[in-house]
């Protein structure tokens, strides 16, 4: 029998604080020798070997993020930035500590989720809509906006494998920003394509500023000080440091010095 | 995991969006389309039909054999796309688990509604099959939506159980393959349970505890005719007549609970 879990609860009060997070736990369990399959459990079982070894990502993060707020979260690969905005958004299991959630909640993990190369660019907007909790209604109301916006009209009944892959990443973005929650939950995944799509995705990060909570996993420092009010520095699974977001930048890049 | 959770509209709407792709990619690029859901199980007819009824004669004392024949071929179709479908549905939509938060079952069950769709078109070449055949519509027709649901309900918790070991062990769909395969002739799909019984009562009480067979044998009892043994009709007592239905009851309480249970580490494990 496992253990205890963590808890992610969602609630919708007055009070002033987004998220709070409370003693987070996370390891993951990596196979070792193929532990897949059933043949391999067996023996691994008759042996006494685990067949895993335990990955340990989030070793007992604490903090909160005040509504309205724009927090960055910072950190080297493999510091576990994504794995804690995955727990946030719910895709994960906390394994052990809590986390309570005023709002609705928006993640921005990965854009164009659900997306069928062999479907076309219309099926593929209203299955991708659904994922992002739009109705059917909402979706026919937006549905010419989000190709506008895309500015891929003509494209609406290709199959989406017809698609470059700059058109696919428009697409989804034009479709993504529609959604509308109290908070956001950003990656930096968002970050790719050209130059103009940069310049559409800063407008629209400087749109959010003091109108929703965000939460914006970075490596861009630039980003962090023009868009953050506060930054949380995450290292090994654990809080460095947290505040105004020009300190957390320099030690951030300071890091690398270290290593370098 | 309450009820007004699992029917809220958002994972109404998902689950419509599911279904509707799934049905749609299924018959992807083949240039009969949709037609395939017709075609399949009817050639898969053909095929047993010419064997089994024409070739080594069975089912001669039964009227209308060959609707019975299709009646029986449809269904068993509908347990096994439906459960090895839904056994699937978290190995292959695993893209979607990892990226997104939201109810898994949502994924087993568009997998199997795309079944029951199938099904369901089947379902109606069956009545015209039968009318065709000269069977005199009658008012036990409209039983034969709760052998569906009985059957439906059984898929589900198999698909469901099954489904949850497979994310870690895949070698469930191959083991499951296997075991359809031996099911299929414990099932009296293309033989009549009259045949087993005319040998061994006891081995025809035993193929009438098996769900399956019991909502077959119902079906085609409701059906077709009324010269169809059923569980009811043949196991007697009702303590034994109620055993199929425990089965489904507990395969898909089982079921439920071990996919509610596995399911908070899909997204890490799949």
């Amino acid at each position: 029998m496992r253990h205890k879990l963590g808890t992610r609860m969602v609630t919708d009060t007055d009070g002033d604080v987004a998220i709070s997070v409370k003693n987070l736990h996370k390891s993951f369990k990596l196979p070792t020798e193929r532990a897949f399959g059933l043949k391999q459990a067996i023996f691994n079982r008759l042996r006494g070997i685990k067949g895993y070894t335990e990955q340990k990502v989030l070793n007992g993060l604490d903090f909160e993020i005040k509504k309205g707020e724009f927090v960055g979260i910072v950190g080297r690969n493999g510091s576990g930035k994504s794995t804690l905005l995955k727990i946030l958004a719910g895709v994960y299991y906390p394994e052990k500590g809590h986390i309570v959630i005023d709002g609705n909640l928006v993640p921005f993990i990965e854009l164009g989720v659900g997306f069928n190369p062999e479907l076309t660019g219309r099926e593929n907007v209203y299955m991708n809509g659904a994922l992002l909790g739009f109705s059917n209604k909402e979706m026919d109301e937006m549905y010419d906006d989000i190709w506008k916006f895309a500015e891929l009209e003509q494209f609406q009944d290709q199959k989406l494998k017809n698609y470059s892959s700059g058109m696919q990443v428009r697409l989804a973005f034009s479709i993504a920003i529609r959604a509308k929650g109290d908070i956001l939950l950003l990656d930096e995944v968002l970050a790719v394509g050209d130059a103009a799509f940069q310049e559409k995705c800063n407008k629209f990060f400087a749109s959010l500023r003091g109108e929703q909570t965000v939460v914006l996993v970075t490596h861009s420092m630039d980003n962090v000080r023009k868009f953050c009010d506060r930054a949380i520095l995450i290292e090994d699974g654990k809080i460095k440091d947290q505040g105004d977001p020009d300190k957390i930048a320099d030690e951030y890049l300071k890091l690398w010095e270290n290593y370098s | 995991m309450s009820i007004p959770r699992i029917l809220n509209k958002k994972n109404r709407i998902l689950l419509k969006e599911l279904t509707k792709t799934d049905f749609k990619l299924r018959y992807q690029g083949s240039a009969l389309g949709y037609l395939w859901a017709l075609l399949r199980p009817l050639m898969m007819f053909a095929i047993l039909y010419v064997v089994f009824a024409k070739l080594l004669k069975i089912g001669n004392d039964i009227p209308h054999y060959p609707v019975y024949l299709l009646t029986g071929t449809t269904m068993w179709s509908f347990f096994t796309e439906c459960t090895s479908q839904g056994i699937q549905a978290i190995v292959q939509r695993g893209d979607l688990l990892r990226k997104i938060a939201f109810p898994k079952y949502i994924v087993v069950v568009s997998a199997t509604l795309t079944a029951v769709i199938n099904m369901l078109i089947n379902l109606v070449v069956i009545v015209i099959f039968a009318l065709i055949n000269g069977v005199t519509p009658s008012l036990s027709w409209l039983l034969v939506p709760i052998s569906l649901v009985e059957l439906y309900a059984l898929s589900l918790g198999l698909a469901f159980f099954l489904g949850a070991h497979n994310v870690k062990y895949r070698d469930v769909t191959s083991i499951w393959d296997v075991l359809v395969q031996a099911l299929f002739y414990a099932v009296p799909i293309i033989y009549p349970v009259s045949m087993v019984a005319n040998t061994s009562a006891l081995a025809a009480k035993v193929i009438l505890m098996n769900p399956i067979a019991q909502a077959i044998q119902d079906i085609r009892f409701n059906l077709i005719t009324t010269e169809s043994m059923t569980s009811w009709n043949f196991l007697g007592e009702p303590w034994l007549c109620i055993i199929p239905i425990v089965i489904v009851l507990v395969a898909l309480v089982i079921g439920a609970l071990t996919f509610r249970r596995k399911s908070k580490f899909f997204a890490e494990e799949v």
